[in-house]
């Protein structure tokens, strides 16, 4: 099997170099197995680590192919490219996690013994599988732009914060340690080889504590107090677009289906035209859309930033007027609405993302566009929704110049870029280079904040999938 | 002396397992402690992969004379009845202990910690966290090694034990990069683990090479029952590098049953009482017979299969196993699991006091590298209770030593040098000399054992002792000083394999009839001390 290894070691003063090897390896053979063949049969000072060989000790995480993985458990194929973890370089893959380890919290024993209830241990049990491979951390796209410690780190403060064993003030620790820093995009979750859900089970827990004693930032709060005053997340600055729309728009033709449309904050008030070309697309595809007028806000700033307080009353609203309205399915055009309404209510009816939806239920091919486009792939519709393909054969069908870009956070979320502007530009400009590199002229993405956010840092066009279609179908007259 | 690099504290633990952060995090209230891990300190040995759970006696059905009782039958009263008693006597207030410092282990619905029923005893004695106790008791130590101003010490390896001539006094080390150092200690505590890794098939993390064993045996520390060899019943089998891999004893504890390839339930012919949680010599002696009758599947296993068991009771209560499996292709919940047996757990090592100490002074020792605790065969959650005991206890001790004057042996440190700038000339590679070793443990010394196999094994264990290795660069030091111990630690288990010429619990020799039961039987521990070998004959059982 041939794998190529990134090779480093800082005696020789030179930079680091990918070395390919060629080794032999059983069937279904590990990454570590890989690793293993090339010390004992190549180089014998090749120096990576290794322990439990069995998923439970976090000492072999390295990165195969770009992914921070565990090599005991990562089946080795042909062709892959090893590289250690994104941390300061110690030696080939061995890293120096010290700075790391030194950032994880331990008990504060109090002197009365609390003792800890079934219930609370079953609470604490999810932040507890972890092993410290740290590849969170390696993978966390705001660290490098901010003071913020890690994923991991936050789990850690949470664990000790639902312990009443544990006798710390972990919300202050946790606020110092970078705890608003986090744009909950959910790369940690991905990349973790337990499934921890830090996002979810421990940043937006502790910013929740953090609300509840007025430690919120002073943007996040005025954010909040506007959504409780309005139903809405941004202020009313012109025709909104539930002013601009009719309450039923009837497709030409046949009705293929009948839909209700959720159009969130930003597609709203602050990016209207967006909204208004979905709607034509859904209409030229048949389908009937119902917009009820009552709708409100998701309540996704509030649950990403920990301001949740006025959420169930949103969540009420918003399904109240669905209901009523009398869809089965409802459809988004913004992946953080999508991924609030998916993942944080209970509804009886079905979500599902624009693009998501038009692949299911077919649609009407484009005239092909001019320009070259790149797809960013928007946190919370990507890993919130674990939506990739759909938008992809959308921008396939309406261009033949679409170059492909890696995924990462833009920046712009879990209140980052209202909270912390500074930091937002920081990771954007990490994106905008990639962006760069891909020659493209546009764009496109399916997310308000991705969009107004990249066009800040690329100073390129950005397109909302729906309005590129629409100009591809607009091209057929 | 060459070396530059010099620490000095009260107490030097090495080995960063269970019982090493236990030990240490005693030691710190009496003085200076370090701890020296050869990988990293929470991620090494085997404690953080153990899976099953711990013994602890908590409840009034249950009683500290029927743990005992437990553990020396299962041990096949080989063990030594004061560590017993320690053991069983003080594992309640070690897993006490844990929960005051921030524990999770499962509770039941009234809060009371949760205990499951574990092979080879007689109530539901075992603690748990699912099934990954080791790492919940790993992680529980950290958080409070953490918060300690113990000196961890990451990526060291000690390569001898320093020894002025009267006690022994420090250890000579060496980094990642192959840099010397020493560190001198009033006291040192071994808590270096086992040695699966001299066996082709095991368990063990790459880190279980029994340095703790060489380190004593030349430091003249005296070792018993080193061919006292733990293979536990159900390792993975395929693919083939996972071969060895634990299958938790918890599955069969949660009731998986094991069939061989007719679909017979075959412990019926071996313990029909027990049957499945029977004691773990008797369940790898019941897979290997099936296994060379012919009854095995073709990759040399039996089946375990849990797929009758509730979904969620698999989900719950063995989700590592079930992710494991389902990595590779395994749906453990429709499907057995294909098992063997896999070296594990060394109840042999270096003989102890009940307060830790060894036959050298001011040289301690903890956990699986010592011998006696667990006699012939380690009942299932003894282990980690034994870590906590032992640990806490070793940590005591050497707290408590006097501080003495450090004079340093300049010869012994030169003759270190030596030796391992002789490894520039040597001839063979370690990986080389490390496969030839493993599978020559494998094929001659593993669970049916006779004097012609072993003579063969002792021969070829002394050719690779005999042969140089070679190393190009002085971060390989650790590797090669490594492989030798192995060498060593292979050597005594032979060694002890010849010794005892009966079938006492995990030691099964097939060319000796014998007249007398394990509780009968005339012989003692083996022993094993600097150049000298025996084995202990009881006068009053002739």
């Amino acid at each position: 099997m041939k794998v190529t290894i990134s090779r480093f070691d800082p005696d020789t003063g030179e930079p680091p170099k990918f070395v390919e090897y060629d080794v032999s390896v059983k069937e279904a053979a590990r990454v570590l197995n890989v690793l293993d063949a090339v010390r004992d049969t190549i180089d014998p000072g090749f120096a990576y680590r290794h322990c439990c060989r069995g998923g439970q000790c976090g000492s072999c995480a390295v990165r195969v192919n770009g992914e921070p993985v565990l090599a005991c458990m990562q089946e080795a194929k042909e062709g892959d490219v090893i590289e250690p973890l994104e941390l300061p370089r110690i030696r080939d893959l061995v890293t120096d996690i010290a700075p790391v380890m030194a950032q994880m919290a331990w008990m504060n024993l109090g002197c009365d013994c609390t003792p800890v209830t079934q219930q609370e241990i079953e609470e604490i049990k999810p932040l507890r599988e972890c092993i410290e491979c740290y590849s969170c951390i390696s993978a966390c796209p705001a660290i490098a732009a901010s003071d913020f410690k890690g994923p991991t780190i936050m789990r850690q403060e949470q664990r000790l914060d639902l312990d009443p064993r544990d006798k710390g003030d972990r919300i202050l620790e946790a606020i110092e340690k970078g705890l608003f820093s986090c744009t909950t995009c959910h790369k940690c979750v991905e990349v973790c080889p337990k499934n921890i859900e830090t996002p979810r089970k421990a940043i937006e827990k502790l910013r929740a504590e953090a609300a509840k004693r007025g430690l919120s930032l002073p943007a996040h709060k005025a954010l909040a107090s506007l959504i409780e005053k309005t139903g809405r997340s941004v202020e009313r600055k012109e025709r909104t677009f539930l002013e601009q729309i009719p309450d039923v728009i009837e497709p030409e033709g046949e009705v293929r289906a009948t839909v209700g449309f959720f159009v969130g904050c930003m597609f709203n008030g602050r990016v209207v035209q967006p909204a208004l070309d979905a709607m034509e697309v859904l209409r030229l595809n048949g389908i009937r859309v119902i917009i009820p007028k009552d709708q409100v806000c998701c309540g996704s700033p509030l649950i990403r930033t920990g301001l949740s307080g006025f959420v169930p009353e949103l969540q009420k609203r918003n399904i109240d007027a669905f209901v009523k309205a009398g869809v089965d399915t409802v459809i988004t055009i913004c992946a953080g609405c999508g991924s609030t309404l998916k993942n944080d209510y209970d509804t009886p009816f079905r979500v599902l993302d624009i693009t998501e939806f038009l692949c299911e239920i077919g649609f009407k091919a484009p005239e092909k566009v001019e320009g070259t486009y790149t797809y960013h792939d928007p946190c919370h519709l990507l890993r919130g929704q674990g939506i990739s393909e759909q938008p992809r054969i959308l921008l396939n069908s309406v261009t033949d110049n679409f170059v492909e870009m890696p995924a990462r956070c833009c920046g712009a979320g879990g209140g980052v870029k209202s909270g912390l502007p500074e930091q937002a530009a920081a990771i954007g400009a990490v994106r905008a280079e990639m962006v760069k590199k891909t020659g493209a002229d546009f764009i496109v993405t399916v997310c308000p904040f991705c969009e107004f956010h990249l066009h800040q840092v690329t100073g390129l066009p950005i397109k909302q999938i729906g309005s590129l279609m629409l100009e591809g179908y607009r091209k057929q007259g | 002396m060459g070396i530059e690099n010099k620490t000095d504290c009260h107490v030097l633990v090495i080995g960063s397992g269970g019982a090493g952060i236990r030990a240490a995090v005693e030691a710190e209230t009496f003085g200076e402690t370090i701890i020296v891990s050869k990988t990293i300190t929470g991620k090494g040995g085997c404690t953080v992969m153990a899976e099953g759970g711990f013994n602890a006696v908590l409840n009034e059905e249950d009683s500290i004379q029927t743990h005992f009782e437990d553990t020396m039958r299962g041990g096949a009263f080989l063990n030594d009845e004061s560590l017993v008693e320690t053991l069983a006597s003080e594992a309640p207030n070690r897993i006490r202990d844990l929960f005051s410092w921030g524990a999770v282990f499962d509770l039941a619905k009234d809060n009371t910690i949760a205990q499951r029923p574990f092979g080879g005893q007689r109530c539901a004695r075992t603690c748990y966290a699912g099934d990954h106790t080791g790492h919940e008791l790993v992680m529980t130590l950290l958080e409070k090694l953490r918060g300690s101003s113990v000196q961890i010490e990451n990526e060291v390896t000690v390569l001898d034990l320093l020894y002025d001539g009267e006690r022994v006094n420090g250890a000579i080390t060496c980094d990642r990069e192959g840099e010397l150092g020493v560190i001198t200690a009033d006291s040192v505590i071994l808590a270096t683990g086992g040695a699966g890794q001299v066996y082709d098939t095991t368990t063990n993390s790459t880190a279980g090479t029994g340095d703790g064993y060489a380190l004593g045996y030349k430091a003249g520390a005296q070792l018993i029952d080193m061919e006292q060899v733990q293979f536990h019943p159900t390792g993975a089998v395929t693919p083939y590098d996972s071969r060895g891999r634990l299958i938790t004893e918890a599955v069969r504890g949660e009731g998986g049953t094991l069939k061989n390839t007719l679909g017979e339930r075959f412990m019926t012919k071996y313990d029909p009482a027990r049957m499945e949680l029977s004691t773990r010599d008797i369940v790898s002696r019941a897979i290997a017979t099936e296994v060379l009758e012919g009854r095995g599947t073709p990759h040399g296993g039996v089946w375990l299969d849990v797929s009758h068991l509730p979904r969620e009771q698999i989900e719950t209560r063995l989700p590592i196993m079930l992710n494991q499996f389902l990595k590779y292709g395994v749906d453990i919940r429709n499907e057995p699991m294909e098992v063997a047996p896999t070296a594990h757990h060394f109840m042999g090592g270096i003989m102890i006091t009940p307060e830790a100490k060894t036959t050298v002074p001011h040289l301690y020792a903890a956990g699986e590298v010592t011998g006696g605790v667990h006699g012939g065969n380690r009942l299932g959650g003894n282990a980690l209770a034994d870590t906590q005991v032992f640990g806490r206890r070793a940590g005591l001790a050497a707290g408590k030593t006097e501080r003495t004057a450090r004079t340093i042996d300049a010869a012994q440190i030169k003759a270190a040098e030596n030796k391992l700038q002789s490894y520039y000339n040597g001839s063979t590679k370690t990986a080389d000399v490390r496969r030839s070793m493993k599978t020559i443990m494998w094929n001659n010394v593993g669970i049916y054992r006779n004097e012609l196999d072993l003579r063969v094994a002792e021969r070829e264990i002394r050719k690779l002792q005999n042969t140089p290795l070679k190393i190009e660069s002085p971060r390989e030091l650790p590797d090669a000083v490594i492989t030798e111990n192995m060498l060593l630690v292979a050597q005594l288990v032979i060694e002890g394999a010849l010794l005892r010429r009966e079938s006492r619990g995990a030691h099964t020799r097939t060319d000796v009839k014998q007249t007398w039961t394990n509780e009968t039987s005339p012989f003692g521990h083996t022993f094993f001390v600097k150049g000298k070998s025996g084995i202990e004959i009881l006068e009053e059982k002739l």
